[in-house]
């Protein structure tokens, strides 16, 4: 699929074929693709942990339910766990990693980059200060770890996959899976194959960019440029509102389907 | 099934289940269906000994800083007693899974936010 049409098609998919196997190879394409994602300082920010479903007891399950990610624990087939893992802050890793986007001309003396300067002076310039407070740590361990998952999430739905992101039950997964106490869970992503239509009869609301992005100063909102808008549509990007009536109906057929709440 | 002590036609009439069956479209739907519903839900409140009306109030509690919120603690109370009225009832499999989604419809419809597990025919 081109890239435009992957990203208006994604939805938070909430029904899943339960019993569909996910194969393994998707998943592959997944972690892949958030391991392709942009990263600052090429470092190593995101671990993942995926789980199928099936191999739980019924026990986990129930204790990996939270208020909000209750009944999509029942209908995923596959969990993937994404932790921000903050051993990152070590400034040995960006020296080291630093040094190889030096070596590979990413990083180059045009832009001021030089192996004397990353052997020398970046942890007490740059990489030090940075690593030392918390919060920053902690707020680029998240972003970062947040790009990786928007990627696998994309390489998903271009396999035909759905999935929504959904809060951790931390006390339940640490217990479970034992993770290391500096991997901060992120989201829990669940994914199978959507039983409900992928484009869930339409795109979801979003305001115009227009409420949300600027030019030059922020007393100037960014004024759409209606052939682009045109052009988005017609390669998938944006799409047509849901219809409600259709989707109403399809909520009821699959609330009966799965005996859930209507 | 429990013998109900709460009249069915006063279950109906309340102003929580007019809302659920307003905010659910439930109101066009067959007799039958809507007598089944009315009489789970009598069937449940004569279970917990509380009115729907009082079993919605009494997941909500107000804040310190005086907003509404849902209790938390009170909620997994009234989703253990679902379960324990479900089982106690004889439902069984997909039977157990949609009686309990019934009356957990009738608290989200109220505002209350809950979930329940899906009917996936293995549980």
């Amino acid at each position: 699929m081109e890239l435009k049409r992957v990203m208006g098609n994604r939805r938070s998919i909430r029904y899943f074929e339960p019993d569909k196997p996910v194969e393994k190879e998707k998943i592959q394409v997944m972690l892949e693709a958030a391991n392709r994602m942009s990263r600052s300082g090429n470092i190593d920010y995101w671990k993942a942990l995926v789980v199928y479903r099936d191999e739980l007891s019924p026990e986990t399950i129930d204790g990996l339910r939270t208020p909000t990610t209750t009944t999509d624990l029942d209908l995923a087939p596959v969990q993937i766990y994404f932790f921000a893992d903050l051993s990152y802050a070590d400034p040995n890793n960006f020296k080291r990693n630093l040094r190889d986007l030096v070596n590979v001309g990413a990083l180059n003396a045009t832009h001021g980059w030089s192996e004397a300067y990353i052997d020398e002076t970046v942890v007490g310039q740059l990489v030090g200060p940075m690593l030392k407070d918390p919060q920053i740590v902690g707020w680029m361990g998240t972003i970062e770890t947040g790009l990786a998952i928007a990627a696998a999430m994309l390489a998903g739905v271009d396999e035909g996959l759905g999935m929504c992101l959904h809060a951790v039950n931390q006390e339940t997964a640490k217990a479970t899976f034992k993770y290391p106490d500096h991997w901060v869970p992120c989201w829990t992503l669940l994914v199978g194959y959507p039983a409900e239509d992928p484009q869930t009869k339409g795109q979801r609301p979003r305001r115009s960019i227009s409420t949300m992005a600027y030019l030059n100063n922020l007393d100037t909102p960014w004024e759409e440029i209606p052939e682009v808008t045109e052009r988005l549509k017609s390669e998938g990007l944006i799409q047509g509102d849901v219809d409600v009536a259709a989707r109403q109906d399809e909520v009821r057929q699959l609330a009966r389907r799965f005996g859930l709440p209507e | 099934m429990t013998s109900s002590t709460f009249d069915v036609a006063a279950v109906a009439s309340a102003t929580t289940v007019r809302r659920w069956f307003t905010s659910a479209r439930y109101d066009g739907d067959p007799d039958e269906e809507k007598q089944a519903r009315y009489q789970l839900l009598a069937d449940f409140c004569s279970h917990i000994d509380q009115s729907p009306d009082e079993l919605v109030e009494s997941l909500i509690r107000t804040t310190k800083k005086g907003d509404l919120a849902i209790s938390s603690k009170r909620r997994t109370v009234v989703d253990a007693s679902i379960n324990e009225f479900v089982e106690k009832a004889g439902y069984t499999g997909r039977d157990a899974v949609v009686n309990g989604n019934t009356l957990r419809s009738f608290l989200v419809h109220n505002g209350i936010f809950i979930q329940g597990r899906a009917w996936t025919g293995r549980s």
